[in-house]
């Protein structure tokens, strides 16, 4: 019962319940005035889409955000490094196993011979 | 959404401006000054269709515009009553004959409440949106 009692502190009395019974008082309170409104708006209809100031609703697709726009700026401060590394990732094996091939060439030549 | 009879008078207006030349918006930011004070009454300009009872349209409709403005119509929920401020708007005043308008606004909407003027007074605005509350009385007394 400890955690439910309420809790005086310098600055007043804290208690659980009593938060439960304002919000429950609040939800009651505007559960009536909600239940005193008549819905007017036509389901399935131009009433239930959003107002874009009068264009139609684009697809859901069309005004996703990727997630790419988040590091947006880092990508544009390092704009000239990505313009050389991007078009590296070709996405084809054999050229990502050749890379895979030069660079163990190299440090093998580094390590053993040098 | 009606409350209760109270709220019956106090109507909402949404202000949509169809190629309007912004004489008649001067005329509406009048109307809601001090001086008139509309909102006295609960009357006042919302900023979205979904709100509103009432649905204010300015200018002659534009082609780019007709295909919005009914979509705006058809946003506003039921009952409605569509105001047309201005001459552009019931005749398409000095533009009548341009290449670029789809006609006057009963052209393309159910226009309930014509206020004419270029633009009208802000005592011929609030006249007209008495019509339109005497209009919507009357919907919203038939069944």
């Amino acid at each position: 019962m400890a955690v439910i009692s309420p809790l005086s502190s310098g600055f007043g009395l804290w208690g659980p319940l009593f938060w439960v019974l304002a919000f429950a008082i609040a939800f009651i309170i505007a559960f009536a005035i909600w239940s005193l409104g008549t819905a007017s708006y036509k389901k399935g209809t131009e009433q239930g889409r959003p107002y874009l100031s009068g264009n139609p609703e684009p697809e859901k697709g069309a005004v996703h955000i990727r997630a790419g726009n988040l590091y947006w700026g880092y990508t544009e401060g390092l704009k000239g490094y990505y313009d050389r590394i991007v078009p590296l990732h070709t996405g084809i094996m054999t050229d990502y196993l050749l890379w895979i091939f030069w660079v163990t060439g190299i440090l093998l030549i580094l390590v053993v011979v040098i | 959404m009606s409350l209760t009879p109270s709220f019956n008078r106090s109507l909402w207006v949404f202000h949509l401006n169809s190629g309007s030349c912004n004489g008649c918006e001067i005329e509406i930011v009048a109307t809601i000054t001090p001086r008139y004070d509309p909102e006295r009454f609960g009357m006042k300009l919302v900023g979205s269709p979904k709100h509103a009872d009432v649905l204010l349209v300015t200018g002659p409709v534009t082609k780019k515009m007709a295909a919005r403005v009914k979509r705006v119509y058809e946003q506003v929920p039921d009952p409605k009553v569509v105001m047309c401020i201005g001459t552009c708007g019931q005749s398409g005043g000095v533009f009548y004959d341009s290449y670029s308008l789809a006609g006057p606004i009963d052209q393309v909407l159910p226009v309930d409440v014509y206020v004419p003027g270029c633009p009208p007074r802000p005592e011929a605005i609030i006249f007209g949106v008495v019509k339109a509350l005497e209009k919507l009385e009357r919907l919203e007394a038939a069944p």
